[in-house]
């Protein structure tokens, strides 16, 4: 793969996979009580854990988000979102497993309700793309580690 | 070779995680400072009190309540529970002090309730648990009725009652 097709792929990638991170977070940090409403609907954390996570999550979320789509640390960022989407993929099945009737609350809260089966779909589709921009990623740097690791220079890395 | 090319992996994955840290650190920091009236008020038990006329009724939400707010309101007798499941459902076991008044008989029974209950009361209202919706309904139409400070106890009955704090009217 030459260096401008994979470019051409990672470009869209970070660019839907970051919006989708930015939008998410900014509805959740503009109505950080509601979100925590919602997290303590999956009935996972203590009382005041709930409150910790809505506080702080968002706020990954928007960060990972705008690293991807400026293309800064897109390995962090990206691995940062694969992380965030194993968890919630595992809080959504223990919500599923559980029978829970509950709002997914991954973006606008309150509002139509997203099914914890929606969600989940939509998480496995958030993480496919991270792992693929991951990927990409890990190509373009392969040829460099190895060059530098016979001829004895430092990466720059 | 193969020593150094995978010292050359332990260095790239060492790097990720050391920015993965910074990341979640910086947007911690960011997170706890933006919310941190909401994780005090929180942490206290205190409660959000909108100051009246700050906005429209309408824009008004329900305020969600974890139990252990709920349970420090209620030692310190302070609002007013409301129980929003159906009245065959309360006889059966409600929060010790609540009132009955269900989301269906809203209508006939907001009058009189108007006339008993002062609208700066505070008001927690339940039903059965997270699953359910009633009591975040009957909290939007109380605002809509003109009540201020509503909260909602998103856990509702089965919470309370499985973390053992006081019911009434349980049959045995």
């Amino acid at each position: 793969m030459t260096h401008t097709t994979r470019s051409y792929l990672t470009l869209p990638l970070r660019v839907v996979l970051g919006g989708i991170f930015i939008y998410a977070g900014t509805l959740k940090i503009a109505d950080p009580v509601a979100f925590a409403g919602n997290v303590a609907a999956y009935k996972l954390l203590p009382p005041f854990g709930n409150y910790l996570m809505a506080a702080t999550l968002p706020w990954v979320e928007l960060l990972c988000g705008l690293l991807l789509l400026l293309g800064l640390r897109l390995r962090a960022g990206a691995t940062l979102i694969l992380l965030m989407n194993l968890v919630f993929t595992l809080a959504l099945t223990t919500a599923i497993v559980r029978g829970l009737d509950i709002d997914c609350g991954c973006f606008r809260q309150g509002g139509p309700k997203t099914t914890p089966w929606t969600a989940l779909l939509r998480d496995l589709a958030f993480m496919a793309g991270a792992l693929l921009l991951l990927r990409l990623e890990k190509r373009r740097d392969e040829p460099s580690a190895f060059s530098s690791a016979s001829t004895g220079t430092n990466h720059p890395e | 070779m193969k020593e150094r090319a995978r010292n050359e992996i332990l260095t790239v994955s060492r790097t990720l995680l050391k920015e993965m840290a910074v990341i979640i650190i910086v947007a911690a920091i960011i997170g706890l400072a933006w919310n941190r009236r909401m994780l005090v008020e929180s942490w206290t038990g205190m409660v959000n009190r909108p100051a009246p006329a700050a906005s429209p009724a309408a824009a008004r939400l329900p305020l969600p309540l974890g139990i252990m707010q709920v349970k420090e309101l209620f030692d310190r007798g302070e609002g007013y529970l409301l129980d929003a499941r159906d009245a065959v459902t309360f006889a059966g076991g409600h929060l010790k002090g609540a009132r009955s008044f269900p989301l269906g008989e809203f209508e006939a029974r907001l009058p009189e309730f108007l006339k008993q209950v002062p609208k700066t009361m505070p008001l927690i209202i339940y039903c059965n648990g997270y699953g359910c919706h009633d009591s975040m309904d009957l909290g939007k139409k109380l605002i809509q009725a003109g009540y201020w400070e509503i909260f909602v106890f998103e856990g509702g009955y089965p919470e309370w009652q499985e973390a053992g704090y006081p019911v009434e009217g349980k049959k045995p």
